[in-house]
């Protein structure tokens, strides 16, 4: 067998394994990916409909509230389908010492974390897409153009992979810190408000929507909404920023292990 | 195989004073302790050779143990084993070696302990004939068949450290290194793993590094010992020369029909061990002075039941550790 088939196998075999361990719990699994987002788009949907209502005029910004809903039904999506991961467990699994079995294993602690991502995700599309036909049928959303499915999953997927790595960033922190949950709270709350999330980008100050653009931020919601809305009169410079930021953290997250690992006590062994 | 040229390991942590002052001021100043859990250790290990760490709580043969499998990086010195430097976790050295820890299971919770099995023959690229040759060889040793599609979570502990043994023993390791396999395991539980290590180690010569609390692990699969006291290597020989690293000395145990005065002058210069109410004594002794000290106390008091036997390494051991706390954790 190959160099690249036996490693292929591992990273198959790990997959399958993950998926295996998240449909143990299924109904705790369908919580922990649906429950976050569906209750977020409420407090969005009541929150817009308190802002539309008190406000003087059908359109913010140039949107109607169907159209502010339907930008927030696809962040729904969007989230669904790449939001669901957290380090939760990464920085519980070094601060007690359980990295200690992936340290001894010949497959790295990376290439295990990136095949969990990778299994969860795969399940998240389908809870995702389910979800989507749930509310297409309901008439709450329209059906995206043939590019608009395409280049949509294209950015979800790469901000998935971002999302991951900074997820990733946050639990080596367990590294130096006792407790990371205060770091994953603030990213998610800066990303929240900065990505595009809460409010479309449209309604911030101009000159801070395009500083925005260079940061990773708008990449995790606001990009790839506008691709299935299919509003994409900017593609390769939104491409080629998000794919620098995944370097850039990947190469971070590689830095943060080399120098965690030199720290790193095994402890409770 | 194993090789330790002055390996040394501190780890830092900060002192803090109790309560909430405590923790307001150490929000300003904090005082770092370093703690020096290895120092300048040596230490040569041959291939087929099973080696038994000894020491008591906090002496360094768990960092030990992380050092030689490449989990933490030491502070100086140099190990190699199988002539790889542990902490370059290169994949070839990750291969060739296996770690057994009694307190943390390598095990995935909640799925079989099969399918954790196949995660593990791709990940040290085991060929299907020889994985499941293997699969079948352990599990008939160890007697868990029937338990090798039941989700780990709900065996015993007894059960899932056998199968914790199969996982490390799936690609065939050249050394094993084994922390603390039998703790908290039942009698019958640890005499079995014991057995099983031992068969396995007459099947395959695998080289066996053991830590445990023990003795009976140590004094039924260690050939060697290497005593381990606050960092420092106080013993490495074979076990019988352990034993008599306190003199040629015995345990003689007498049972009395009834209880008997310890504050008795006749016991005052003895080294001696009450229980069952004054009704059960211990002595050490020089073994040349056995036989007068039996015939006297035989003569003397109500005698029930006596009895002989060499220092237990267990007895050993708590003298050693008595000795070296009463000097101040100095070298003895």
């Amino acid at each position: 067998m190959s160099h690249f088939s036996l490693g292929l196998a591992k990273w198959s075999v790990t997959i399958k394994t993950s998926w295996s361990n998240l449909l143990t719990y299924r109904l705790n699994f369908f919580l922990q990916v649906i429950g976050p987002s569906l209750v977020f788009f409420f407090i969005k949907y009541n929150l817009w409909w308190a802002i539309y209502n008190s406000h003087q005029g059908d359109t913010i910004k140039g949107m109607t509230f169907s159209q502010m809903m339907n930008y927030h039904v696809w962040a729904l999506i969007t989230s669904l389908i790449f939001r669901g991961y957290n380090s939760n467990s990464l920085a519980e699994d070094i601060r007690l010492g359980k990295i200690s079995t992936y340290m001894i294993y010949p497959f790295n602690f990376w290439e295990h974390q990136t095949c969990q991502f990778l299994a969860f995700s795969s399940l998240q599309i389908f809870v995702s897409s389910v979800t989507f036909f749930i509310l297409f049928a309901a008439g709450i959303v329209i059906f995206p153009t043939f590019s608009g499915v395409i280049l949509g999953l294209s950015f979800s997927l790469l901000a998935g992979f971002l999302w991951f790595v900074i997820q990733y960033v946050c639990g080596l922190m367990a590294f130096w810190l006792e407790e990371t949950w205060m770091i994953r709270v603030m990213t998610e709350l800066v990303v929240n408000f900065l990505s595009g999330n809460i409010f479309p980008l449209e309604l911030y100050p101009a000159k801070l929507t395009v500083f925005l653009k260079y940061t990773p931020f708008p990449y995790l919601a606001y990009y790839p909404i506008k691709m299935f809305l299919g509003q994409n009169d900017e593609i390769i410079l939104p491409l080629i920023i998000l794919l620098i930021w995944i370097g850039l953290f990947s190469l971070f997250a590689s830095r943060l292990w080399k120098k965690g690992v030199c720290n790193y006590t095994g402890a409770g062994m | 195989m194993i090789e330790t040229h002055e390996l040394s390991k501190s780890f830092q942590s900060y002192k803090k004073a109790p309560g909430f002052s405590g923790a307001v001021k150490s929000l300003f100043h904090r005082q770092m302790i370093e703690k020096k859990a290895v120092k300048n250790f040596n230490l040569s290990i041959n291939k087929g050779e099973i080696v038994g760490l000894l020491g008591p709580n906090g002496a360094g043969k768990t960092t030990l143990m992380k050092m030689f499998t490449g989990i933490i990086v030491p502070s100086s010195g140099k190990v190699k084993v199988l002539g790889h430097h542990p902490y370059d976790r290169s994949k070839e050295f990750r291969k060739k070696i296996a770690l057994v820890m009694g307190q943390k299971s390598q095990l995935w919770w909640d799925i079989p302990a099969m399918d954790s099995f196949y995660l593990l023959q791709k990940y040290y690229e085991v060929e299907d004939g020889a994985f499941h040759d293997r699969i079948d060889e352990l599990s008939t040793l160890l007697d868990v068949k029937d338990l090798l599609h039941i989700q780990v979570r709900r065996l015993s502990l007894g059960e899932r450290m056998k199968l914790e043994l199969m996982a490390s023993l799936v690609h065939q390791p050249e050394v094993i290194f084994l922390d603390e396999p039998t703790i908290g395991l039942d009698v019958m539980a640890q005499e079995n793993i014991r057995q099983f290590i031992l068969n396995y180690h007459k099947r395959h010569g695998t080289t066996m590094v053991i830590t445990s609390h023990y003795m009976a692990d140590v004094e039924a699969l260690c050939q060697r010992l290497v005593v381990v006291f606050s960092g420092e290597k106080f013993f490495d020989g074979n076990i019988s020369d352990f034993s008599k690293i306190m003199g040629h000395q015995k345990v003689l145990s007498f049972q009395f029909k009834e209880a008997l005065n310890p504050t008795d002058p006749f016991f005052e210069k003895l080294d001696v061990r009450w229980s069952l109410g004054n009704k059960k004594l211990d002595i050490r002794i020089p073994e040349a002075e056995m036989p007068a000290l039996a015939s006297v106390l035989l003569n003397k008091y109500p005698v029930e039941d006596f009895a002989s036997e060499k220092m237990p390494i267990e007895r050993v051991m708590q003298l050693l550790m008595e000795k070296h706390s009463n000097q101040g954790g100095k070298r003895i």
